[in-house]
């Protein structure tokens, strides 16, 4: 039973970096109908200013959070203005390919500026851990967790209490509509993009403290991104929390019992099984 | 089943029509027909490149039929490429069979059953959720198959190739030739017709009479079919295969972006999205060797912003230069 809860407890800690990581992925596609391959980099170079910050003036990477979630804003805010906005209402596909360009453009910047080498933030607390009865919780995750629900939480506020948080629910719903009550859509957008990939960079902040960078690291939370998204429904912060949440719940347990080599497969099977006993997501709403 | 009134309004929707630019497949057929002589040629380096255009060809036709003419995009299509190079190494492994007709055939089989199966559940969903779980299919399939010691495992499974070894070059041409032909027949059929009529409207579709759900798995089937043939073969002329090789994130992403390189939902546009890329790719790659991926993805971006929907597009855009630019401006905010 002690295992258990081990198992239970690793996937929850886990679950929150996975949240962040969705819930900026789940905006941009959930707003403006795009795939943003390019998440996953924008998650690397979140990282990456947090290593910059700590190798050359010893700032925690807890403090950083603000930092890479400026920094990615704006680059994001850029992006979109200068260059996703001028076919964003072309098909999917087209911003899907252009998403994928910018994403290799990216990695491969970063390979010539960082290098390939594994880098690594080793904090002073990096080891330390306390136990809670027979389960062992390391702080970093704790304090990693913590910081998600902090980061959701602000997010959640700002989508329902700002007038530009409002603007860009209304004009998810009736893009027309809003037009008319006079929101400037390329503004608009250029904020949701620019807030997506600010989420990325807090993401990639988070993950840098548990995991190795190097500037392919984004790739393999893209896909949980993609993942997650499903299993909470697309566009809806409360959805990222819990689908993340679960998601690393499933693996934690998956990896345990199945074997570390199948965590994914069994995540994504019972991504297959929620697909298709309940097409949009366990939070989502009825209507899609 | 479709009456006149849905063929003009098929033909104002797509790039000219269902079939797109006839030109580009005439020359599309042609290029092929010049292919044939590669091998004669007697230069390891192009057979080989030419091989792989004509592999992502035939992959990205597949994609296209269930992606681009059917509208359900398909992040996964990579499952059937690497079922069928699995299905390659087992015919090896565990039966000493090196033949290339029959490991096609198997594995064509195989995919197809797989689609079939799958087709029923994942063909229900619509738009991004479809594309969610096919991609979840892929990458399970992947971990799956590394964990089966039968087949192949997380190992790398040799395969002996056969004496002759421009046959593979021939088959993978014979494939993306039939791929082609069987896309322009399609195109040209009820059956593409009521593909397309799915992608436009599948409600409207289903009440002129058109039965969705057979239609899409059909199409499915033989998208799969023609990625599994060309992953059939791609592990034959490799020699060996893993499973990290046979599910490439490469062999996923670039068909895609062929297809909507070239035109997405025409005949020619994955064979034309191919053979761009891939010279893109070999120029930036002798010239810049050290940041060619760099330069490539900066293409990328910057052919999206020109041509948002692809090459032959520029075909069916009336009213010269001026007209180009007002067309671009519509996909603005």
């Amino acid at each position: 039973m002690d295992l258990f809860f081990q198992i239970l407890v690793n996937g929850i800690l886990a679950g929150g970096i996975f949240a962040v990581v969705a819930l900026g992925f789940s905006l941009v596609w959930g707003i403006m109908n795009i795939i943003n391959l390019a998440h996953g980099s924008f998650l690397m170079l979140g990282a990456y200013v947090a290593y910059a910050l700590f190798a050359n003036y010893h700032v925690d990477p807890f403090l950083s959070i603000p930092v890479a979630f400026i920094v990615m804003f704006v680059f994001g805010y850029l992006v979109q203005k200068y260059i996703i906005n001028f076919v964003v209402r072309a098909p999917i596909l087209t911003t899907f390919l252009l998403t994928f360009g910018l994403s290799l453009l990216l990695i491969n910047a970063a390979l010539l500026v960082f290098h390939g080498d594994i880098k690594g933030i080793a904090t002073s607390y990096s080891g330390a851990n306390f136990s809670l009865g027979a389960v062992v919780v390391p702080w970093v995750k704790l304090w990693t967790l913590v910081a998600a629900l902090v980061i959701t939480a602000l997010m959640q506020l700002f989508l329902t209490g700002t007038k530009t948080g409002r603007a860009i629910r209304a004009t998810s719903m009736d893009i027309g509509a809003a037009q008319l009550s006079g929101v400037r859509v390329a503004h608009l957008y250029a904020i949701v993009f620019g807030l997506g990939s600010g989420l990325a960079g807090a993401a990639g902040v988070l993950v840098s403290l548990s995991y190795s960078l190097q500037p392919s690291m984004g790739e393999p939370f893209l896909i949980k991104a993609f993942v997650v998204c499903v299993l909470g429904g697309l566009g809806s912060v409360q959805g990222a929390l819990v689908g993340g949440v679960l998601y690393g719940i499933l693996e934690a347990f998956g990896s345990q019992y199945i074997g570390t080599g199948l965590q994914d497969a069994v995540a994504l099977v019972v991504l297959l099984i929620v697909l298709i006993v309940r097409p949009t997501g366990i939070m989502g709403k009825a209507t899609a | 089943m479709a009456s006149t009134s849905t063929v003009k309004v098929l033909q104002k929707v797509g790039m000219g029509g269902i079939t797109g630019n006839r030109y580009a497949i005439y020359v599309s057929c042609a290029v092929l027909a010049v292919l044939l002589v590669v091998p004669s040629l007697h230069n390891g380096y192009i057979e080989n490149l030419m091989r792989g255009v004509l592999m992502f060809a035939t992959l990205s036709l597949g994609w296209n039929l269930i992606g681009g003419y059917t509208g359900y995009v398909s992040f996964g299509n990579v499952v059937f490429f690497g079922v069928g190079a699995t299905t390659s190494a087992v015919l090896w492994q565990h039966f000493q069979q090196q033949n290339i007709l029959l490991a096609i055939v198997v594995a064509a089989f195989v995919a197809a059953l797989m689609a079939l199966v799958l087709g029923f559940p994942i063909l229900r969903l619509k738009g991004h959720y479809f594309g969610i779980a096919t991609l979840g299919i892929a990458l399970a399939t992947q971990e799956i198959i590394a964990n089966i010691d039968w087949l192949g495992g997380g190992s790398v499974t040799s395969i002996r190739q056969v004496d002759f070894f421009s046959s593979y070059y021939y088959a993978m041409w014979a494939i993306c030739a039939l791929s082609l032909g069987a896309t322009w027949f399609i195109a040209r059929s009820k059956f593409g017709y009521a593909l397309v009529a799915i992608r436009e409207n599948e409600e409207a579709a289903a009440i002129l009479g058109v039965d969705a759900t057979k239609y899409k798995v059909f199409a499915w089937m033989i998208s799969a079919m023609m990625a599994a043939a060309a992953g059939a073969v791609f592990a034959g002329a490799n020699g060996s295969i893993d499973s990290p090789t046979a599910f490439a994130v490469d062999n996923n992403v670039f068909p895609i972006v062929m297809a909507i390189l070239g035109g997405v939902g025409t005949v020619a546009g994955p064979l034309v999205g191919a053979f761009v890329l891939t010279a893109i790719n070999e120029t930036l790659w002798s010239r810049f060797p050290e940041i060619h991926t760099l330069f490539f993805g900066a293409v990328i971006v910057i052919v999206v912003l020109f041509l948002p929907r692809g090459i032959l597009w520029l075909f069916a855009v009336r009213g010269g230069f001026r007209g180009f630019v007002n067309s671009l401006k519509a996909y603005r905010v």
